[in-house]
């Protein structure tokens, strides 16, 4: 009996791991004062506030972090009940359309709010007249349209910022009264492409995408949050102009959600209460630029006195997936991705086999709603670059603008062939990839198209052959070129190096070495 | 087999019944009495549990020898969906609801302590270019009414409020429309559905099915244009308070939410709010059904002791004595009606069902390419 308690306990602690996502998060600990939330990345900036929580409320937060539809789809799917308590994104409206989802959660708490709109440099937004803070989506539309500005965005299949703003920018240019249905959404996609043809940035999370547009000087704007654009500032450290669109938004509220699997409803009950006293309003406001809920505590000027008309959201998931799918295929601008995949000796056995299923994936093997939206893309250009003691040759696969199921099993019968041997040269096979990537079939050509080129090492062990991490970095810079490398730690990663080589290339690190390689893959998706 | 299994889980449920009623006992609720208290266990419509957790109201309880549990659920859950064995007593917002416990679980004798209209609540600017349409006008009895039937003219358009003469104040694109909470989940949405039933059937209560499927056509639209629902009253309300005219110009809510802020006073209604009715407007009869003898006490007392009409009355809700809710109206001024005249009564339980699953498909046929 002990053991199977033991057992139960230890396999606990193995799933509460796995939905940690990339793996960074330890498990969350559980005791009668600890409430285990699920989280958005976004509400990070809380952490500080919270900590505050134990003392004041007597309610110990322990927050994990997860991408949105991924959460959306755990907590639907019941994979959050017994692991968390609640949950806490910036809006549960993807959640609440998911079939059965309503009936995992109980009480919802709004916290507070935030609308997403456009923050622009104040140089650019003179020149287009819209240094009063005022103007609409369809000007908006019509300035990227002829591309008099550029700017950036979350991914919307990845972060909520992304979908909000999506869905806020399609329901003002489709110029329908009510909410977007698939009709209006093949509608209004012609000039959904003309406003996203001004987009040079793209993003995972707000965060990277913050820090990204801070080192960029090319990039006049953001679509964003509100609390994130008060506090950003341009490379050369001027603040943006907010451009609140007068015919509508799309809000964030924030609702700490009680999952009606938990026994700790009075624990949630003091957080919750805890949050929305009007000190802590005050708080939230001052140190995250986000504006109350309560009535009680008014916005400061900061905020501005407009009024903010609220755009519909869709009610049905299908159109919400639907607006998601066009953005993907037809809308944004298509990427260049070249993925560096380690086919060394060390990779027999289940190491090759994870990347095989991780690749097949990304080819649409992963049935999920997340799955889909991270597969490779319409009009995308994939190239395989397998490396061991030499780099292997490039494969390079362009998915046509429709019916791209033949490419795509193409990719799929690629990955399947792969197989493990010989030593580990990740920086012969790295140099490669950037030279691929920047000229040759498919390659980007100058700078100006790479915008949505990066690359993806995935390796399991240490540099034993051919050029150095010094080689490649004296290469990198001789290249002047600002295309990211998104490495995954797997196996036996040397882990300072790889570090390395996604700060020297402005990409991130995602860790495999817990969590699925498939996981890492599809987050990595929400970057390119 | 299955009887017995059903039989098993019920004693099992029973054990902790009581295991919960000794473990209540020991710990004594508010008030600092030593007596012991008998725990009644409810499952009620949220927006009557701030009242339930009122300090003021578990120490009156205390004082009868009750202690009160509450969890919340949806009106319509608790008539269909929750399982009500672990409690002694349902307390949904409506009648239909109501009655449809009562006769599943051949209750003979229900409680309706309090009720509260259903009520509109809005803006001075929205009032203005609403009355200049001939939407909203004074009733002649000391406040303004929504007009359901030229209202549902304007949604039958598909009026935008950019498209309304006048109006120079609210120059949204957007369709005008109330705020509801989902209808599927939430009674507060259901009882709107009550009232514009009956005025797309012609002024008369929906009693056939013919009637139903004639009038989904016209108030279905009223809820799925609408986009994204929540599915707590609360909800939609906070948005109202705190973001105001842009997010929520009108929203679909229950009298007590608003006159329960004004009677607390606190600065939550600002100057420019305003509580209006629709007309026709239905009642929301909250009716409590006791499943166990020691609930029928718990509403004997809300329906009979004076002492809970005065509690109630604060959260903003309207008991049996009128004078109750007058009184607080009076003594804090606020700017609330003593009584509606033009109020309708709801479908019957299985009609309300039958109009809300028939909305309900016309949300999943959506979910197909409508080309």
């Amino acid at each position: 009996m002990r053991r199977a308690i033991a057992a139960a306990a230890a396999l606990l602690l193995a799933l509460t791991a796995a939905c940690g996502g990339n793996g960074e998060d330890a498990p969350p600990e559980d005791g009668p004062d600890v409430l285990r939330v699920l989280a958005g990345s976004e509400i990070k900036d809380l952490e500080p506030l919270l900590a505050k929580a134990a003392g004041a409320a007597g309610v110990k937060v322990s927050l994990s972090y997860t991408g949105t539809l991924d959460g959306a789809e755990q907590v639907a799917n019941g994979g959050a009940d017994g692991h968390y308590d609640a949950v806490w994104f910036s809006s549960n409206r993807y959640l609440s359309l998911i079939d059965g989802a309503n009936a995992r959660l109980s009480t919802q708490t709004k916290i507070m709010v935030s609308p997403v709109v456009l923050g622009l440099s104040r140089a650019k937004a003179r020149e287009l007249g819209w240094d009063t803070g005022r103007a609409t989506w369809s000007d908006i539309a019509e300035a990227a349209r002829r591309h008099r500005f550029t700017f950036g965005m979350t991914n919307p299949a990845s972060s909520n910022s992304g979908f909000s703003a999506l869905v806020g920018v399609a329901a003002a240019l489709s110029d329908a009264g009510e909410a977007l249905d698939q009709a209006q959404i093949t509608a209004v996609t012609p000039r959904l492409t003309g406003f996203f043809s001004a987009q040079t940035l793209t993003a995972g999370s707000s965060g990277w995408l913050a820090d990204a547009f801070r080192r960029r000087t090319d990039v006049d704007g953001l679509i964003n949050y509100e609390s994130v654009l008060l506090g950003l500032r341009t490379a050369s450290g001027e603040p943006l102009t907010l451009v609140y669109p007068g015919d509508g938004v799309v809000t964030a509220d924030y609702p700490l959600t009680l999952l009606a699997s938990s026994p700790k409803k009075e624990l949630y009950g003091k957080l919750a209460a805890w949050l929305r006293t009007p000190g802590v309003q005050r708080e939230i406001m001052t140190t995250t630029a986000r504006r109350p809920i309560v009535p009680e505590v008014r916005p400061d000027s900061r905020f501005g006195t407009a009024p903010l008309l609220e755009l519909p959201f869709p009610n049905r998931r299908s159109a919400a997936d639907a607006l998601i799918d066009a953005y993907l295929n037809q809308v944004r601008r298509p990427s260049r991705t070249v993925f560096v995949l380690d086919t060394s000796g060390s990779m027999e056995g289940d190491r090759i086999d994870a990347l095989k299923q991780a690749l097949a994936a990304l080819t649409g093997t992963d049935a999920s709603a997340s799955g889909q939206f991270s597969r490779f893309r319409n009009r995308e250009t994939v190239t395989m670059l397998p490396f061991n003691t030499g780099a292997g040759p490039a494969s390079t696969f362009t998915v046509p603008d429709r019916d791209p199921a033949a490419v795509l099993n193409r990719i799929r019968a690629y990955g399947d062939g792969l197989t493990a041997r010989g030593g580990t040269a990740i920086y012969d096979g790295l140099r490669d990839a950037y030279e691929t990537a920047r000229g040759g079939p498919g390659g980007s050509g100058g700078t100006g198209g790479e915008d949505f080129t990066s690359v993806v090492l995935m390796t399991d062990g240490e540099n034993t052959d051919g050029s150095s991490y010094e080689d490649f970095a004296g290469f990198y810079r001789a290249l002047g070129t600002r295309i990211p490398t998104f490495v995954v730690l797997f196996g036996d990663s040397d882990v300072s190096e790889m570090r390395q080589v996604a700060t020297l290339t402005g990409g991130a690190v995602f860790d495999a070495r817990q969590a699925s390689l498939a996981s890492a893959f599809k987050e990595i998706r929400g970057y390119q | 087999m299955k009887r017995w299994i059903g039989v098993g889980l019920a004693l099992v449920l029973g054990a902790v019944v009581v295991l919960a009623l000794v473990l209540g006992n020991g710990e004594d609720g508010s008030g600092g009495e030593q007596r012991t208290l008998t725990t009644v266990r409810g499952v009620i419509g949220s927006e009557k549990k701030p009242f339930f957790d009122d300090p003021a109201v578990r120490a009156a309880f205390a004082r009868h020898g009750l202690r009160v549990e509450v969890d919340t659920a949806g009106s319509r859950e608790i008539a269909t969906t929750v399982d009500l064995r672990p409690y002694d007593f349902a307390f949904p917002s409506s009648v239909p609801a109501a009655e449809k416990i009562r006769q599943a679980h051949k209750i003979a004798r229900t409680y309706s302590p309090f009720y509260s209209p259903m009520a509109v609540a809005t803006f001075q600017p929205i009032v203005d270019v609403l009355a200049k349409a001939g939407v909203v006008h004074d009733s002649g009895a000391g406040y303004q009414v929504l007009d359901l039937r030229r209202f549902l003219d304007l949604v039958a358009k598909g009026t935008r409020w950019d498209a309304l003469p006048g109006n120079a104040s609210y120059r949204a694109r957007k369709r005008v429309l109330l705020t509801t909470t989902d209808v599927r989940t939430s009674n507060s949405a259901a009882m709107y559905l009550a009232a514009t039933s009956y005025v797309a059937n012609g002024d008369d209560v929906v009693t056939s099915r013919a009637q139903v499927a004639e009038v989904a056509r016209t108030v279905a639209p009223l809820f799925l244009d609408q986009g994204y629902s929540e599915s707590s009253t609360e909800a939609p309300f906070e948005d109202y308070l705190a973001l105001g005219i842009g997010k929520t110009p009108m929203v679909v809510i229950y009298e007590a939410q608003y006159a329960a802020r004004l009677f607390a006073g606190g600065g939550a209604i600002r100057p420019d709010m305003r509580l209006i009715y629709p007309a026709p407007t239905v009642l929301s009869k909250h009716t409590l059904v006791p499943l166990t003898d020691r609930a029928a006490e718990v509403g004997r007392l809300l329906q009979e002791d004076p002492e809970f009409a005065r509690l109630a009355a604060r959260y903003g809700f309207r008991t049996a004595d009128p004078k109750v809710f007058a009184d607080l109206v009076a003594t804090t001024k606020a700017p609330v009606p003593a009584s509606l005249v033009d109020v309708v009564e709801p479908p019957a339980y299985d009609r309300l069902e039958e109009l809300i699953s028939t909305v309900e498909q016309r949300y999943l046929a959506g979910a197909k390419p409508s080309s």
